[in-house]
């Protein structure tokens, strides 16, 4: 079974996603009327195989497997699988999965491709605690707000339906529209908590000398992604910004972060 | 057993020997699909006649085991008997039609026209082993111009296990699939027995109606949705607020409906209600009968601050409510998130305001079209609980020992 890396099991769990996802679009289809496991259930499976991957790889390198992109990438799914599942476990939030499965498959099968994965070099780069404190509790953050721009599509997609008189949205089984609300709201609270801890244990790390630090592509991106969800929830909070343009903002917050993660990374000299 | 062979009588046991007959069981009645209220009520039995009633069917002999449920909708007899489903037929009407004249003579009401019985009255079923289609009746049935002749129907089995698992199940009901009836039908069951007026046949009939019917709510949607502008409304209730104990209810005139609806959010769990009305006395009266509290009708827009479904059913001929008027109070609110119910007709509220954000307005149109697709929803339903209902049975009758063993004493 040498074979067998943790990239094949990294590829099941990315099946397991997918397969949850084709389910989702059934469940979509059909309004979310039943208390669903089938695609918990799926998850469940995925997030495991996922688990076993990234424990295989980091028993490999000897440290956190968040040393390259395909890592850092599977780390985001693994933290985005792994709080979909504990939340999904709330009354009525099972259907979480659902709008969950679509971005850890599309996003697992952009990490399976090869040149994200180079061969490790000599010396792990990631073997100062603080730096994996700092890419661990930093992609986390990422999770939770993958999982809020999750709920924050349930939210609107209910809204909507409740809007314009569907009988759908009584017929879901979704959670009530305030709850999906202050659960997105929550979450980017808590993924907005963990950037800045990682953030700040980020800037503890050396740098390169004679090179300024915000000079950095990844340095800077993420100053930028910190102060978008800033403004989300400051907006939100006490502003007076409406629940439906918040969620709308949370969801192309996290699909800014989605598509502008990798071109980061692959330009930032200290992330490299 | 021949059709209208009599079987043999034994005193000892209510007049027909158990271990020589077969028992069947039959339902007779009228229910709120057969008959107007005028005469159903003129049928109904109090609850503490029945166990009497009971006591009579079964010293006639007529049956060795029953069971009466009398409720607003419905008015049936289901019996054990040993006699041929035509002679049962008969003899079960002409019971029901004299327990008729007892009970209003018992009650004093008037009693109007007699209800006699005509020699058509003891029709029976051409072939009582022949299946017939449901709310199936033997007619012309009475000479009274009160009866047509299709208001009582009879049912022998298998239709009568059928029509008793439909009754509990709902799918017999005005409203399809509500579940008051179970209950009631348990009451019937459970005064019949405690009576000892049933026996192993009706006791094992009204069991199986019983887990049938819960298996039914269990696989089916038979069960599901509101289908009563009132509910409606409650369930929308739920699907936007978290829960209805943080959120108050203004009810802006004190109309029925509204009152109704008021209630039923009260009901479940709602924080409190603010009424108002053009007359105050009625607004008081209304606040004081709910547990909530009058504002006078020019100050109502005032509590828009702090309510969260406000109820609206005044008699104005224009809108009192308009999307200029709630669009500052919306940013009072913080854009808190507002639901509209609008049951005046003419409308009270613009329909402009449903487009601002966290407004969600329904007026009695939408409440109605969610009750009548609910309504559709459960009518998709029935097939599958007739299916279900018919195994059942076939289940039941398949288990049923050739010759009744036991009966009350």
């Amino acid at each position: 079974m040498a074979w067998f890396t943790d990239r094949h099991y990294f590829l099941l769990a990315v099946i397991c996603y997918g397969l949850s996802t084709v389910y989702s679009v059934f469940l979509w289809r059909k309004g979310f009327r039943r208390d669903e496991w089938v695609n918990y259930c799926l998850l469940a499976a995925g997030v495991l195989l996922h688990t076993l991957a990234m424990t295989k790889r980091g028993l490999t390198i000897h440290s956190c497997p968040v040393n390259n992109l395909y890592e850092a990438t599977t780390f985001l799914l693994w933290a985005l699988g792994l709080a979909c599942l504990v939340y999904s476990l709330l009354p009525r939030f099972k259907f979480l999965a659902a709008f969950t499965a679509p971005v850890l498959f599309t996003v697992g099968v952009f990490a399976l491709m090869p040149s994200l994965d180079p061969p490790p070099g000599p010396k792990p780069d990631f073997s100062n605690w603080l730096r994996s404190l700092h890419a661990a509790t930093i992609l986390q953050a990422y999770g939770a707000f993958g999982l809020a721009a999750a709920a924050a599509g349930m939210f609107l997609m209910q809204r909507h339906d409740l809007k314009f008189h569907k009988l759908r949205a009584l017929l879901t089984l979704l959670p009530s529209i305030q709850r999906l609300e202050l659960i997105t709201f929550r979450l980017v609270g808590v993924g907005f908590a963990l950037l800045t801890f990682g953030l700040a244990a980020g800037s503890q790390l050396p740098r390169h000398a004679g090179k300024p630090y915000f000079s950095d592509a990844k340095v800077l991106w993420s100053a930028l992604l910190w102060l978008v969800y800033l403004e989300a929830i400051v907006a939100y909070r006490l502003l007076g910004r409406s629940s439906r343009r918040f969620a709308i903002g949370i969801i192309i917050a996290f699909a800014y972060l989605l598509l502008t993660f990798w071109i980061t990374n692959i330009y930032s000299g200290l992330h490299n | 057993m021949a059709s209208g062979v009599a079987p043999p009588r034994d005193p000892r046991h209510g007049g027909y020997s158990p271990f020589l007959t077969r028992m069947n069981i039959v339902v007779i009645g009228l229910s709120h699909r057969s008959a107007p209220v005028k005469l159903r009520e003129r049928f109904a039995f109090a609850d503490g006649r029945i166990p009497g009633a009971l006591q009579a069917l079964r010293d006639s002999g007529l049956a060795a085991e029953a069971a009466i449920l009398s409720t607003c909708n419905r008015v049936e007899i289901y019996a054990a008997t040993a006699l041929a489903p035509d002679a049962a037929c008969a003899a079960l009407k002409n019971f029901l039609v004299q327990q008729s004249t007892i009970g209003r003579r018992d009650s004093g009401l008037e009693c109007g026209t007699p209800l006699p019985l005509s020699d058509a009255a003891v029709k029976a079923p051409e072939d009582w082993r022949t299946p017939k289609p449901a709310g199936s009746s033997t007619a012309p049935v009475f000479s009274d111009a009160i009866l047509a002749g299709d208001e009582i129907y009879f049912h022998a089995e298998p239709h009568s296990l059928q029509h008793l698992f439909k009754v509990a199940a709902g799918l017999d009901s005005m409203v399809i699939g509500e579940t008051e009836i179970f209950g009631q039908l348990k009451d019937a069951y459970e005064l019949a027995f405690t009576h000892r007026h049933t026996g192993a046949r009706l006791n094992k009939a009204f069991q199986r109606a019983f887990n049938v019917a819960k298996h039914i709510r269990t696989v089916t949607n038979i069960q599901r949705g509101s289908v009563s502008v009132m509910s409606a409304a409650v369930e929308l209730a739920e699907k936007i607020f978290s829960s209805l104990a943080e959120h108050e209810v203004l009810v802006i005139g004190a109309g029925e409906t509204s009152e109704k609806t008021a209630r039923a959010l009260l009901s479940r769990g709602a924080r409190g209600v603010i009424v108002t009305n053009r007359s105050p006395e009625r607004a008081t009266a209304l606040a004081a009968e709910l547990g909530g509290r009058a504002v006078p009708f020019a100050c109502w827009p005032e509590e828009f601050e702090q309510v969260d479904i406000a109820i609206s059913s005044t008699a104005a001929p224009q809108p009192i409510l308009d999307r200029a008027q709630l669009e500052p109070l919306m940013k009072r609110r913080k854009h808190r998130p507002l639901l509209l119910i609008d049951i005046a007709v003419p409308r009270d509220i613009d329909p402009a305001v449903s487009a601002l954000d966290n407004v969600y307005l329904y007026n009695v149109d939408d409440l109605q079209v969610i009750a009548n697709e609910y309504l559709a929803l459960r009518q998709e339903e029935v097939a599958r609980c007739e299916t279900i209902i018919a195994a059942k049975v076939a289940a039941l009758l398949a288990a049923k020992p050739p010759l009744a063993a036991d009966e009350p004493s």
